[in-house]
C-alpha cells in the first residue's frame, strides 16, 4: 500500500507541474509563447516532456507502476475476503472480556435459548454459527467488499480510458450552412485531430449536413445565451436518416459518433472571376483574433483569404478579406456585432509569390499590397482598379464606381454571408465503462467508509431451571455507533425470549 | 421588487451575515478565554442568525439572477460560508457537543467571505451556455459542500497539531520533573506517601494547564470525521464534473488545471485516509498530509481561477 501511495503522490506532483506549465494539447499557442520567451528553460522543459506531462512516457510509466502495485495488493486481499465471507464466524470464549457485554437470565433451557438468539441475530442480518449453546455472529463484510470494489473500479476505469481513448478519435469539423461534411480524416482540422494509439484508421464515413446555425446573445452584456446547429444526419452511403440539433451541453449521438457544438464563425461566399471564367468560388471560413481585455469578442472583425495562384504569368495574387458582419461595426468601433446586417468587407490585394496554400493565413514574405477597397454583400469589385463594377457601392466609404467604357477583367463578388458551425466530433466507446467505474468508485467508497465489521457472541449456560445468556460484542470500526446497535440487539434478544426474562444484568 | 433591488438586498444580507459571523467568532473566542457559558450560547445564536441571513441572501441572489446562484466565485464563496457554518453547527456543536472550536471555524468562514467581498463581487448575470446544465447544480453543490467540509476538517487538523505538540511537551516536561510522591519519590518513613495529605491528587508542574482546546484525540477524530465526509462528496462532485464535461466539451477529462487540481486534492486526501489506517502514520504524519491537502484545496478553489489560465476561468 505504501508503494501505491507514493506512486499516487508522484502522479499528483507530476500533475501539478502539468497545470503550472502550459500544456501543448490544451494551449499550443501559450507553449509557443513560453518557448519564445524562455529559450533555455523551454528547451529543458521540452526535452523532459513537461509541455505534455500527461502524454509523456514517464507519466504513463508511473501510472503503469501504480496499477501494477494496486493489482498486486488487491489480488491477495480479494482472495482473502472471498475466503472470509464463506467462513463460519468463529466462537469466542471470554465473552466478559469484550468491550460490550451483558448478562441476562431467561426461562428457556440453554439449547433453546441459543436457538432463539441465533434466530434473532439472523433476522438482524448477521451471519450466524451455532455450536451447542453457543452462538457466534458476524456482520459487515460490506466494508472490505466496498474497499475492494472502490479499488478494483480504478482498474476498470483505466481499462475504459485506454480502450476508449485508444480506439477512438476526436477532432473538429467546420461546416458552412447548407454544406455536407463527411467523417473522414481529411475533413478534420488537422491541428486539432487526435487519433487513438490503437485506432485502425477506419473513420465512419457518416455525414452531417448543416441545415441551420442559430445563436443568441444578451444585447447588454454581449454574452452568449445559446448556440445550436440543426443537422441532417446522413449514413455512410449518403442517404439522410434523420435530423438532430446539437447545442452546448446537448450533444448529438449518431451511431458511434458524438457531435458537440463547439464554436461558430462567418463564411462569406465570395467568387473571383477573370474574363468571365471563375477562378475561385465558395465560402471562405473566416477566423477571428482573441479580443483584448475589456472588448467584446463579437466586436472583433473576421479575417480570411482568397488565393489566386498564377493569376497572371509569374504573378500570384491573394485577396485578404476583413469582414464586419454588421456594417455598423465599421463606424462604431467596439460595437458587438450579433447578426448579419449589411455586412461589409474590406479587401486588400497582395501580389507576389504565394508560399503556402493554407486558407487561414498568408505568408507575406514575397508579397506586397498593391491596392484595396470595400465591398457590400451583392456587389462586385474590379480587383485591377479597386472600384465597384456592379451592385451597391459601399456608401460608408467613398468608394468610387468604375468608370464606364472599360470592361473589368479580374473581379471579386461577395454573394452572401452564411454562418459556419464548428462541431467537435469524436468516437469513444469507453465512456459507458468509465461511467460504470465512476459509479462503483462512489458506491464502494461509501461502503468502505460508512459500514463496519461487527461481531457478536451469545452463550447460554444452565442457571437454575432456565439459563443465563451472556452476550458480548465487538466492532472493528465505528465503535460509538455499534454501542446503540448492540443495545438494540440485546433488547431484541430479551423480547424474543418471550417475556420469560427473569433478570437482565448489565455488566459493569 | 426589481432585480436591482433584490441584488442589493442580497448583497446587504451578505454583509450582515459576514459581520454576524465575525461577532460569533469573537463570542466563541471570548468563551474560550473567559469560560463564560453565556458567551458560548451567544456564539451559537449569532451563528444561527448569520446562517439565516446568509441563506436568505443566497435565495434573493437566485431570484435576482433568475437561476440557481452558483455561477461565479462570489456566489461560490457565499454558498461555501453557509455550508461551512451549517456543517460546523451540526457536526461540532450539535453532534459532538464541542463548543471551544467555534472561533476557528468562523475564522475560516469569515476568510472565505472576506475574499468574496474583496476580490470577487459581481452583479447577478446570465450564465454562459456552457454553464447551463443540471449537472452544474449537482457538480457545483457537491464541490462547494466538499470544500467547506474538507476546509473545516483541515482547520481541526491544524488545531490537532497544535494540541498534540503541547501535549507532547507536557509529557516530556513531566518526565524531567522529579517523580511525584505517589510514585515513591518521597519515601519517608515518618510520613509514607499513602498518608501524605493530597497524595492522591496528581502532582503537576506549574506549566501544565488544562488548555483551551479539546484533547488531541478528540480533535484528531473530529478532523477525520470531517475529511471522511468531505472526501466521498469531493469524489462524487469531481465525477459529476466529468459527466458534465462529457456533455459540454465532448470529453470527460482533459487535464484542464481545475480538473488537474481537483485530482491532486483528491489524491492527497486519499493519501490521508490511507495513512490514517496505517500503523505508524496515524496522528501527526497523517495530519501533515491533511495540511498539504488543505493547501491543494486552496489552490483548487482560488488560485486556479485567479492565476492559472483554465477553461474554468469564466467562473471568476
Amino acid at each position: 500500500m505504501r508503494t501505491a501511495l507514493i506512486l499516487l503522490l508522484l502522479l499528483a506532483l507530476a500533475s501539478a507541474a502539468g497545470s503550472l506549465i502550459p500544456q501543448f494539447p490544451n494551449s499550443p499557442e501559450r507553449v509557443a509563447q513560453f518557448l519564445s520567451t524562455h529559450s533555455v528553460l523551454g528547451e529543458v522543459y521540452r526535452r523532459a516532456g513537461l509541455f505534455d506531462v500527461f502524454g509523456t512516457w514517464w507519466f504513463g510509466f508511473i501510472t503503469a507502476l501504480l496499477f501494477t502495485s494496486l493489482i498486486a495488493c488487491l489480488l491477495p486481499r480479494s482472495r482473502a475476503h472471498l475466503r472470509a465471507i464463506r467462513q463460519r464466524p468463529v466462537h469466542a470464549r471470554e465473552l466478559d472480556a469484550l468491550p460490550l457485554h451483558r448478562e441476562m437470565l431467561v426461562a428457556a433451557p440453554p439449547e433453546v435459548a441459543a436457538r432463539t438468539a441465533a434466530r434473532v441475530l439472523r433476522r438482524r442480518r448477521f451471519r450466524v454459527a451455532t455450536e451447542g449453546a453457543s452462538v457466534a455472529a458476524e456482520k459487515g463484510a460490506l466494508r472490505e467488499a466496498g474497499s475492494l470494489i472502490f479499488h478494483w473500479a480504478f482498474v476498470l476505469l483505466l481499462v475504459g480510458v485506454i480502450v476508449g481513448k485508444g480506439t477512438g478519435y476526436s477532432g473538429r469539423a467546420a461546416i458552412v450552412e447548407g454544406q455536407t461534411w463527411t467523417d473522414a480524416r481529411l475533413n478534420y482540422d488537422a491541428t486539432r485531430l487526435r487519433l487513438g494509439r490503437y485506432f485502425d484508421g477506419d473513420f465512419s464515413g457518416l455525414g452531417l449536413r448543416l441545415i441551420d446555425y442559430r445563436d443568441a446573445f444578451d444585447p447588454e452584456t454581449a454574452l452568449p445565451l445559446y448556440f445550436e446547429s440543426e443537422l441532417e444526419l446522413l449514413d455512410a452511403s449518403g442517404a439522410p436518416v434523420g435530423t438532430a440539433v446539437a447545442s452546448v451541453n446537448h450533444p448529438v449521438a449518431f451511431e458511434q459518433l458524438r457531435v458537440y457544438q463547439y464554436g461558430f464563425g462567418w463564411a462569406p461566399v465570395v467568387s473571383a472571376a477573370k474574363d468571365g471564367q471563375v477562378l475561385a468560388d465558395g465560402p471562405v471560413l473566416m477566423s477571428q483574433q482573441t479580443a483584448p481585455e475589456g472588448r467584446s469578442q463579437l466586436a472583433q472583425t473576421w479575417h480570411g483569404f482568397v488565393k489566386l495562384p498564377q493569376v497572371r504569368p509569374e504573378v500570384d495574387m491573394a485577396v485578404e478579406l476583413e469582414l464586419w458582419p454588421d456594417g455598423r461595426g465599421f463606424l462604431f468601433e467596439g460595437m458587438p456585432m450579433f447578426d448579419a446586417n449589411a455586412p461589409l468587407i474590406r479587401y486588400q490585394v497582395w501580389e507576389g509569390r504565394l508560399l503556402d496554400p493554407s486558407k487561414a493565413s498568408l505568408d507575406t514574405r514575397f508579397m506586397r499590397v498593391v491596392r484595396g477597397g470595400f465591398l457590400w454583400e451583392g456587389s462586385t469589385v474590379d480587383l485591377d482598379r479597386a472600384c465597384i463594377a456592379a451592385g451597391p457601392a459601399a456608401t460608408v466609404t467613398a468608394q468610387a464606381g468604375c468608370p464606364g467604357g472599360v470592361e473589368p477583367s479580374l473581379t471579386l463578388t461577395f454573394d452572401s454571408l452564411p454562418h459556419y458551425s464548428v462541431l467537435q466530433v469524436g468516437k469513444d466507446i469507453g465512456v459507458p465503462v468509465v461511467l460504470a467505474a465512476a459509479i462503483l468508485i462512489v458506491v464502494g467508497l461509501l461502503a468502505a467508509l460508512y459500514t463496519s465489521r461487527r461481531k457478536l457472541w451469545v452463550r447460554a449456560e444452565p442457571a437454575g431451571e432456565g439459563s443465563r445468556l451472556i452476550v458480548g460484542g465487538l466492532a472493528l470500526q465505528r465503535r460509538s455507533q455499534f454501542q446503540t446497535e448492540f443495545d438494540r440487539t440485546v433488547d431484541a434478544l430479551v423480547a424474543a425470549s418471550g417475556g420469560s426474562v427473569r433478570e437482565a444484568v448489565a455488566a459493569p | 421588487m426589481s432585480t436591482d433591488e433584490l441584488a442589493r438586498w442580497s448583497r446587504d444580507l451578505f454583509t450582515v451575515a459576514l459581520f454576524v459571523y465575525i461577532a460569533a467568532m469573537l463570542a466563541s473566542f471570548a468563551f474560550v478565554a473567559f469560560r463564560r457559558r453565556s458567551m458560548a450560547r451567544l456564539s451559537t445564536v449569532l451563528g444561527v442568525v448569520g446562517l439565516t441571513a446568509n441563506v436568505v441572501s443566497i435565495v434573493l441572489r437566485a431570484a435576482a439572477a433568475g437561476r440557481t446562484p452558483w455561477g461565479n466565485m462570489y456566489e461560490y464563496s457565499s454558498m461555501l460560508a453557509a455550508m461551512a457554518v451549517a456543517a460546523y453547527l451540526i457536526g461540532v456543536e450539535w453532534r459532538s457537543k464541542i463548543r471551544t472550536l467555534g472561533g476557528f471555524a468562523y475564522a475560516f468562514v469569515v476568510f472565505s467571505m472576506a475574499m468574496a467581498v474583496l476580490f470577487f463581487y459581481v452583479g447577478p448575470q446570465d450564465l454562459l451556455p456552457a454553464l447551463n446544465s443540471y449537472w452544474r447544480q449537482i457538480h457545483v453543490t457537491s464541490m462547494i459542500t466538499a470544500t467547506s467540509v474538507l476546509g473545516l476538517g483541515c482547520v481541526f487538523t491544524i488545531l490537532f497539531l497544535i494540541k498534540e505538540r503541547s501535549e507532547r511537551r507536557q509529557v516530556s516536561m513531566l518526565a524531567q520533573q522529579d517523580p511525584p510522591p505517589i510514585m515513591g519519590g518521597a519515601i519517608d518513613a515518618d510520613a509514607p506517601p499513602d498518608f501524605a495529605p493530597g497524595a492522591d491528587e496528581p502532582v503537576l508542574g506549574p506549566s501544565v494547564r488544562r488548555g483551551v482546546l479539546p484533547a488531541s484525540g478528540v480533535l484528531d477524530h473530529l478532523a477525520y470525521r470531517f475529511i471522511a465526509l468531505g472526501f466521498p462528496i469531493w469524489t462524487f462532485g469531481t465525477i459529476c464534473g466529468a459527466i458534465w464535461a462529457q456533455g459540454a466539451w465532448g470529453r470527460y477529462w482533459g487535464w484542464d488545471p481545475k480538473e488537474t487540481w481537483s485530482f491532486i486534492t483528491w489524491t492527497i486526501f486519499a493519501g490521508y485516509l490511507h495513512a490514517r489506517a496505517t500503523a505508524g502514520w496515524r496522528g501527526r504524519r497523517a495530519a501533515v498530509i491533511a495540511l498539504v491537502g488543505f493547501g491543494s484545496l486552496f489552490v483548487t478553489y482560488y488560485a486556479v481561477n485567479l492565476w492559472i489560465a483554465s477553461i474554468h476561468s469564466y467562473a471568476t
